[in-house]
């Protein structure tokens, strides 16, 4: 009986004691190197290139770390994120994330991804402007590391200009009254050759928070309630339904068509609209796939109101479900804040949100990357824009299946608008 | 050895029997795993599911029937029925019909009859793959080779596939051209009537139209019921073209939203998979109902001839 008891406590103690070796760790910056050989996984979505380039970048933060092994894999857009989510949930999930926009509220807010001041020792953020950081950052957490930035521009094909006698607009003074007037200008003097414009909005949420932003209203709030007023959702419908009607911007299917076909196989890159809308990085790869003279403009009326916003292409975060924090946190300082590192990489994820490392790239970049830079760095900003709040992750295909609607006439402006916005705030509501 | 000797045989000696059955067992273990591992605990976990509120990322939290009751008044999901049962009420007789008239033409002795079989049968085996998709998005654009086609005989075209009122149909004509799967069927079927049935119908003086609906028609009653239950299956079950010819976002407008699609989006677009999980539960309930009905109906047009 005795002998008994005094085993029972034992036990006990023996439970107890990993659980106050845990508390000893388990707190704040307390995150540490391990001496021991240690292996992460890293993953990103993307293409060819920028699998050789980071696998790179891999090898050579594993010649300065030799007892760290990074295990980087990679997928396209869709698939990515089905994994992300399902491996999640597995509680498998990767060390090093990729992370986009769109989902960082997702992920951040149910408790995923590791706040990055805890491993502060490691990833060293103090060159990045406080602005650029607050893209990465939910009620106050730094949940990710911007990689690179980017800005909603005009793009317009100087050559088309030329070929129909159209004078460039001077993107210092124009307002939307301006562009739509161009916008039809070319379509008239191409004899319908081709239409001046592809929509100017209603596909992504870029574009709608630019136009909220000039009508002084904003998509989100600051704690992330939907704020869009149906009025202003409903005027930049009735703004290309007014284009569409004077040929001035193409037609819904055609839209629909450019829009399926991807950056370099839509209308822009193929020559059948002279303005559009892109992602300043997006010139590298329309130059590539239109051959032509394009240009990136400040969106109509952002000289004066500086409503546009950077947007950081993606990010860096570290998943709380990792063993190896710091190992993750060092290997994003080494890809954020490493000359060795940029030079490999260079713009290939966006301008480095970095400041000393898109000045590092600046020196030799391809005529595109010199276009974005240039651009980004006179365009006219204002504050960065509220994160995506969970539930907003599918905000793009929403917008896009609405702005069908409208465009193809199923529904008019204003009920579009509304049913926009219950939709949107419902999603929100259920993910809250 | 007769059969009876056989029998007598194997239940005189057991150990033999026995023998075979625990090989049996070990070579169906794999399947069993299987059937296990990656369909019926997906299955169970899936209805489990169905009466949370799952997102991936946190834990699922009961909410017992707030799912369904959700899909009364779901917009998308209506819609996303109404898309599907079009498609599969439109290609589906319409992909058969074709199948079978083919696979007549076929049994009537053609010359090169393989060749021809395996050329119809080649969509079939190409129909639900990626690379069709992509190739359909092509064929049926605005600059596609289908618009080439009609301007030679002096037809405008238009965007097949970015117009909500024919985008739906470029989808309906994608299954219906994977036709040489029940053909193949179909034929096979028609092969196993016995010629002397013609030889009695011509010998009565039954012309061939009356052949056919006397004589072959009631005889392949049951491999047409067999291909309507598998085709209806497979249509509600479609998921790679309207994915692909989309960008998975079922557009334009919502005209080629199909179920699975939209179950799909629930899930994973909107980690919502608490009531995509409900979402496969009522398509299973669907397909249930759709082959339940075939089934009862067949006794009523199926001729068994044996």
């Amino acid at each position: 009986m005795q002998r008994r008891l005094i085993f029972k406590g034992l036990g006990a103690s023996a439970v107890a004691l990993p659980g106050l070796a845990a508390c000893g760790t388990g707190g704040g910056g307390d995150v540490e190197l391990s001496d021991e050989p240690v292996t992460i996984r890293m993953t990103w979505w993307g293409a060819d290139t920028r699998a050789e380039l980071t696998d790179q970048a891999i090898a050579a933060f594993q010649k300065e770390h030799p007892n760290i092994t990074v295990k980087g894999e990679f997928k396209d857009w869709a698939g990515y994120w089905d994994a992300l989510a399902t491996t999640t949930a597995a509680n498998d999930s990767p060390d090093v994330i990729q992370m986009d926009e769109l989902y960082l509220a997702s992920y951040g807010d149910r408790g995923t991804l590791l706040d990055l001041a805890d491993t502060s020792d490691f990833l060293d953020t103090s060159g990045f402007e406080a602005a650029t950081l607050e893209t990465g950052q939910i009620d106050g957490a730094q949940y990710a590391i911007p990689i690179g930035a980017g800005m909603l521009a005009s793009v317009v094909n100087a050559d088309l200009f030329a070929q129909y006698g159209v004078e460039l607009p001077d993107d210092t003074t124009w307002t939307w009254d301006d562009y739509a007037a161009i916008a039809n200008e070319l379509t008239e003097k191409s004899g319908g050759a081709i239409n001046g414009s592809g929509l100017t909005g209603g596909t992504d949420a870029g574009s709608i928070r630019y136009w909220a932003r000039l009508h002084g209203n904003e998509l989100y709030g600051e704690n992330g309630d939907v704020t869009l007023d149906p009025a202003v959702l409903a005027s930049l419908w009735e703004y290309n339904l007014g284009l569409a009607e004077s040929g001035g911007i193409e037609s819904a299917a055609q839209s629909v068509e450019s829009q399926s076909a991807g950056i370099e196989g839509g209308s822009l890159a193929t020559g059948k609209i002279a303005m559009g809308f892109g992602y300043n990085t997006q010139i590298t790869p329309l130059l590539a796939a239109s051959g032509a003279d394009l240009r990136l403009l400040q969106l109509p009326g952002n000289a004066e109101a500086a409503a546009n916003f950077i947007k950081p292409s993606m990010y860096w975060a570290v998943s709380s479900q990792s063993e190896h924090p710091a190992e993750a946190a060092t290997l994003i300082d080494f890809l954020v804040n490493h000359e060795a590192a940029a030079d490999i990489l260079g713009t290939e994820r966006g301008i480095p949100a970095n400041p000393a490392m898109r000045e590092h790239v600046a020196a030799d970049l391809d005529e595109g990357g010199r276009l974005a830079v240039d651009y980004i760095e006179s365009a006219a900003a204002g504050p960065a824009v509220v994160v995506t709040p969970p539930g907003g992750s599918g905000f793009d295909p929403m917008i896009q299946r609405y702005t069908q609607e409208v465009m193809f006439g199923e529904r008019t402006p204003q009920e579009a608008a509304e049913a926009f916005i219950d939709e949107l705030k419902s999603e929100i509501d259920a993910a809250a | 050895m007769s059969a009876t000797a056989e029998l007598r045989n194997l239940g005189g000696r057991g150990s033999t029997a026995k023998r075979q059955n625990k090989a049996a067992f070990w070579f169906l273990l794999p399947w069993f795993l299987g059937l296990f591992a990656i369909t019926l605990g997906p299955m169970a976990a899936s209805l489990a599911l169905s009466f949370t509120d799952y997102n991936l990322l946190q834990p699922a939290e009961f909410n017992g029937l707030e799912n369904f009751t959700r899909m009364l008044g779901d917009e998308r999901l209506h819609q996303s029925l109404g898309v599907t049962f079009t498609y599969v009420l439109v290609s589906v007789p319409v992909q058969l019909g074709l199948a079978l008239g083919l696979a007549i033409l076929l049994d009537r002795g053609v010359r090169g009859l393989a060749f021809y079989r395996s050329m119809f049968y080649l969509p079939s085996l190409l129909g639900a793959s990626v690379a069709i998709a992509v190739l359909w998005r092509m064929v049926f654009g605005a600059d596609g080779l289908f618009n080439d086609g009609l301007a030679l005989f002096g037809i405008e075209g238009r965007g097949w596939i970015s117009e909500p009122e024919t985008a739906l149909g470029t989808l309906i004509t994608l299954n219906v051209w994977t036709f040489g799967s029940p053909m193949v069927i179909f034929l096979a079927g028609l092969r196993q009537i016995p010629r002397m049935y013609y030889e009695a119908a011509s010998v009565d003086g039954a012309s061939r139209w009356r052949q056919f609906a006397s004589v072959t028609l009631p005889l392949l009653t049951p491999i047409i019921f067999f291909n309507l239950v598998l085709q209806i299956i497979h249509a509600f079950q479609s998921f790679t073209q309207a994915f692909i010819v989309s960008g998975g976002t079922g557009g334009p407008a919502d005209s080629t939203l199909f179920y699975t699609l939209y179950l799909y989006q629930r899930g994973f677009g909107n980690f919502d998979m608490g009531y995509a999980s409900a979402l496969a539960w009522l398509l299973l309930l669907i397909v249930g109902a759709f082959t339940a009905i075939n089934f009862w109906a067949s006794k009523y047009w199926v001729f068994y001839n044996d």
